[in-house]
């Protein structure tokens, strides 16, 4: 954990306290702090946004009864993903998995800053991503997308340490054998328009 | 089965391993400088490592799902106004036709028990006694002897001569009027009591029970 990282968990501790003595202002800070990757963390899990709305506000519905118990073992980063991970399977189970393809976002739900670099490169992990199982999908993004260590990973999910490196393990593997690929074939693409 | 890419060098398995942790900054400097210095040397690796990059570069893009940060922080301020409710109807229930009528064959069950044990306690009666054709009958006293008194024998006389034989009923009569005495004290011998029970008048039978010393 680096300088940033501690004082990033310092304040969200802090937070934490205010939290567990009723105050909603740090419960709206906490919250507007964490819904960015929240959502992209569950992204992973469903596509559906009023599911992922409903787990954001299932895991901090949880967070703000039990803010006053939070023991400080891990980093608040970590404990809040790993509500909202048994959040979003505890959804999937009642909802279903149902993900919306890429194909059928319409367009104006993707974000109007999105350069059509970033367009690709989504497209391209998108792809990538379909190969994976959900288990791999959530520790990629727990490591790459949200840094996070495999204790910390291991925390969140609630599984040995050697689980998550064999998903991660797993996960790589097929993504180094797949995404070079898809590279290659978007590039021969833009070639050929 | 997908599988790895044969490596350049023994260094590399070290590499692949290091990649993800130095791209986080969570890796030691260290760690970091050995990486730098082998991805210096190793095309393969280098080539890995930039895919690395761009997978965590894709991986921290927003999310492309419109969900309104604001909406639904008002949405969960509002649920902490909202009494705590059942707010989900219990899951119902399954195979509860078969737990009632379990219930109920067991009610009945109850049910028929007690009435049985009622009239079993209102009914008064000694419970009859039961044994088995193996089971030894009930053993008699020590040295006990059957004896049948004349019908003209007076009480007084039976007690006197019991008396003086140190004898006490232990049995009977029964029904033909045999009674079961032994010695009060274990001193006495059966074999002499037995002679005068046999020579006072009045004493038409004495025998002893069979099996006692």
């Amino acid at each position: 954990m680096n300088d940033a990282d501690h004082s990033a968990d310092d304040a969200d501790r802090l937070l934490l306290q205010r939290m567990s003595t009723g105050d909603r202002a740090a419960l709206a800070t906490l919250y507007r702090s964490y819904h960015g990757r929240l959502c992209r963390f569950l992204s992973r899990l469903t596509r559906r946004p009023e599911v992922i709305e409903e787990v954001i506000n299932d895991c901090f519905w949880i967070a703000w009864q039990k803010a006053g118990n939070f023991r400080g073992d891990s980093r608040v980063s970590t404990w809040i993903m790993g509500i909202a991970y048994r959040c979003g399977l505890k959804a999937l189970r009642q909802h279903g998995e149902e993900p919306i393809e890429d194909s059928n976002i319409p367009e104006d739900r993707i974000p109007a800053t999105d350069p059509d670099e970033d367009r690709e490169l989504r497209d391209w992990l998108g792809k990538g991503l379909e190969r994976l199982s959900t288990d791999q999908r959530v520790v990629v993004q727990l490591v790459y997308g949200e840094g996070h260590t495999l204790d910390d990973v291991a925390t969140i999910m609630q599984c040995p340490v050697g689980t998550v490196k064999a998903r991660l393990f797993h996960a790589r593997v097929k993504l180094r054998n797949v995404l070079p690929a898809l590279a290659e074939r978007s590039i021969t693409q833009k070639e050929q328009a | 089965m997908t599988m790895l890419a044969s490596y350049f060098s023994q260094d590399c398995p070290r590499a692949w391993e290091l990649m993800p942790w130095v791209l986080q900054h969570n890796a030691t400097k260290k760690q970091s400088e050995w990486l730098a210095n082998h991805l210096a040397q190793c095309e393969a690796c280098r080539a890995e490592f930039a895919q690395q990059q761009l997978l965590q570069r894709a991986m921290s893009l927003p999310a492309d799902t419109d969900v309104d940060a604001e909406a639904g922080l008002q949405r969960l301020l509002g649920r902490l106004d909202t009494p705590v409710m059942d707010e989900k109807p219990s899951p119902k229930r399954v195979g509860g036709w078969l737990t009632r009528a379990l219930a109920a064959a067991v009610l009945v069950q109850a049910i028929g028990i007690g009435a049985l044990g009622l009239k079993i306690w209102s009914g008064g009666e000694t419970p009859a006694t039961y044994r088995t054709l193996s089971q030894d009958s009930t053993p008699a006293a020590p040295g006990a002897i059957r004896v049948v008194p004349d019908a003209n024998m007076t009480l007084a006389e039976w007690n006197a001569l019991l008396h003086s034989l140190q004898l006490q009923v232990v049995g009977g009569p029964n029904e033909v009027g045999a009674y079961l005495v032994a010695p009060a004290n274990a001193t006495s011998k059966t074999q002499d009591t037995l002679q005068q029970l046999r020579s006072t008048r009045g004493v038409r039978l004495a025998e002893p029970v069979s099996g006692t010393p």
